[in-house]
């Protein structure tokens, strides 16, 4: 259906990460603007951590789109697990150094010396977790020698946590812990998208009870959130296509929501 | 992709399951209030079993049944007052928002909002931006909401009734009401069949206290549109119960 109400707010729910999709929800801007002055500040390391879905990816491609504007700046969203690898890459990608030799720490160091910049190179890690421990301590030792800056992310689960606490809390590196959104900032993610998108008519279709229930299923989650309505519009798609008498345009149906919360799991059933 | 008619099935199913233990609780509160009676009942009736060979302490046997009746006084009691706890409540809550209105009244009136015997609306009240030099928190608080003002821009240049719509149901839901009141006459002038944009219409009129006003609207529209919800509003309306 080519003119389908349902198709675009459908598919601004996809669950992917683009600096250019970010919206400016109260809290997550905080965060954002605390983040950018920790990178000005001559910190050596920036952790980001929180549970997955709460938007650390997304901070982190906002961070990396708008610094490199003004200075050298990588981004690792998917990890190099190999330590070899990973220093060969930063070798060349940060200081243009494509060696021939077996890479060691110690000759990577040489060699971020050799190079000066005005300012200390920032690399960002996501999905630091995935990290051996091993390299995160070579990770560590470059911050330490100030030839990189580092901001990672982190998923904040029970295991993960000791590793944050092995790695990050001892030393004097800036964390910042991100968390699922309260109800208004729920309501204002959402809202926001769709305006965005000028969806208007269906951004009208969301009550405060509907906004309480996909509170509710999603406990704030913004990838849960993301899942949920994307199911919930191709739902509607569906109907839109077969029963379009069904559809009321002037709130979302519970049951659909909750129908679209069984399809992506949120509720077992 | 989507199996439509198989998630029907698992929605019915987890709504038999999530009222399940609600019917479970019910039932068992039956029950036991069953058992309770019987056991009442038998329990009277083994007191009389009991006394009536001492007939000739008798008034002390009357003064024994009595005691036995007397003990579900208590509980007609408690549902007595339950039963009028009910009315006093709702009576607590009906003049509230009376009493939140003159606050209200003091809103700012914009151009359109047009009245001719408004001597209980004020004047707007000088803006109040006290913080406007603290760029960082007016900033903040800029973020915590949705960006109303740049929408509104919009509404100006697309004039999109449902962009109407949705400022008008906004303001109404912030308590703007005459800013409700404006966006909602905006939008019925561009789309007059859009029911809400009537329903805000005429509740942001009862919220400004022209509640005559609003009856005579709800009238109107209900003639030309035969609407439920706008028929519902002004029963509600006219029986003092609209909050
Ligand atoms: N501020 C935001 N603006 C727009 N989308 C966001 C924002 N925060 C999170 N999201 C969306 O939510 C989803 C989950 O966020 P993500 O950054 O991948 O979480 P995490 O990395 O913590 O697991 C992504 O699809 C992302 O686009
Ligand atoms: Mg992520």
């Amino acid at each position: 259906m080519e003119n389908s109400l349902f198709s675009k707010p459908r598919d601004l729910f996809l669950d992917v990460v683009n600096p250019r999709d970010y919206v400016q929800i109260d809290s997550v801007s905080h965060m954002y603007q605390s983040l950018k002055n920790s990178v000005q500040k001559p910190l050596k390391m920036i952790l980001l951590f929180g549970k997955p879905g709460t938007g650390k990816s997304m901070l982190l491609h906002k961070l990396h789109h708008d610094l490199s504007k003004h200075q050298k700046v990588l981004m690792f969203d998917i990890p190099i697990v190999d330590e070899d690898d990973f220093l060969r890459v930063l070798a060349q990608r940060i200081f243009g150094h494509s060696p021939r030799e077996v890479m060691t720490l110690t000759r990577f160091l040489e060699i971020a010396e050799a190079v000066s910049y005005p300012d200390v190179p920032i690399v960002l890690l996501d999905e630091a977790q995935l990290y051996s421990s091993s390299l995160m301590e070579k990770i560590r030792l470059i911050s330490d020698a100030r030839a990189i800056k580092f901001v990672i992310t982190l998923h904040k689960t029970d295991k993960e946590d000791v590793i944050a606490k092995e790695h990050f809390q001892t030393r004097i590196w800036e964390s910042i812990e991100l968390q699922n959104a309260s109800a208004e900032e729920l309501k204002v993610y959402i809202q926001k998208k769709l305006l965005k998108a000028n969806c208007f008519d269906v951004a009208n279709m969301f009550n405060d009870k509907n906004m309480k229930l996909i509170t509710s299923l999603t406990k704030g989650n913004y990838r849960d959130t993301n899942k949920l309505l994307f199911s919930l519009f191709s739902l509607y798609y569906w109907y839109e296509e077969n029963h379009p008498t069904l559809i009321k345009y002037n709130a979302l149906k519970s049951k659909w929501i909750e129908m679209a919360a069984i399809h992506t799991g949120l509720i077992r059933a | 992709m989507l199996n439509i008619r198989d998630l029907e099935r698992r929605w019915l199913k987890y709504k038999i399951k999530s009222y399940a233990p609600y019917l479970g609780a019910v039932f068992t509160i039956l029950l036991v209030s069953l058992i309770a009676f019987y056991n009442s009942l038998s329990s009277t009736v083994a007191n009389e079993e009991i006394n009536l060979p001492l007939t000739e302490n008798s008034s002390e046997i009357k003064a024994n049944n009595t005691e036995t009746v007397t003990i579900l006084e208590p509980s007609m009691d408690f549902v007595q007052s339950f039963q009028t706890t009910i009315p006093e409540t709702q009576i607590a809550t009906a003049p509230a928002p009376q009493r939140a209105l003159p606050p209200q009244q003091s809103i700012p009136v914009p151009k359109v909002l047009n009245i001719p015997s408004s001597t209980s609306i004020k004047a707007p009240p000088p803006a109040i931006s006290p913080l406007s030099g603290d760029k960082s928190l007016s900033l903040n608080r800029n973020e915590s909401k949705l960006d109303i003002e740049s929408v509104e821009r919009r509404f100006k240049e697309t004039s999109n009734p449902n962009l109407g719509l949705f400022i008008a149901r906004y303001h109404y839901d912030h308590g703007n009401y005459s800013e409700a009141y404006n966006f909602s006459l905006k939008t019925n002038s561009m789309n007059s069949k859009i029911d809400e944009s009537w329903i805000i219409f005429a509740k942001s009129l009862v919220k400004l206290g022209r509640v005559e006003q609003a009856k005579k609207t709800l009238h109107l529209y209900i003639s030309e549109s035969n609407s439920e919800s706008a028929r519902s509003l002004l029963d509600s309306i006219e029986q003092g119960t609209f909050k």
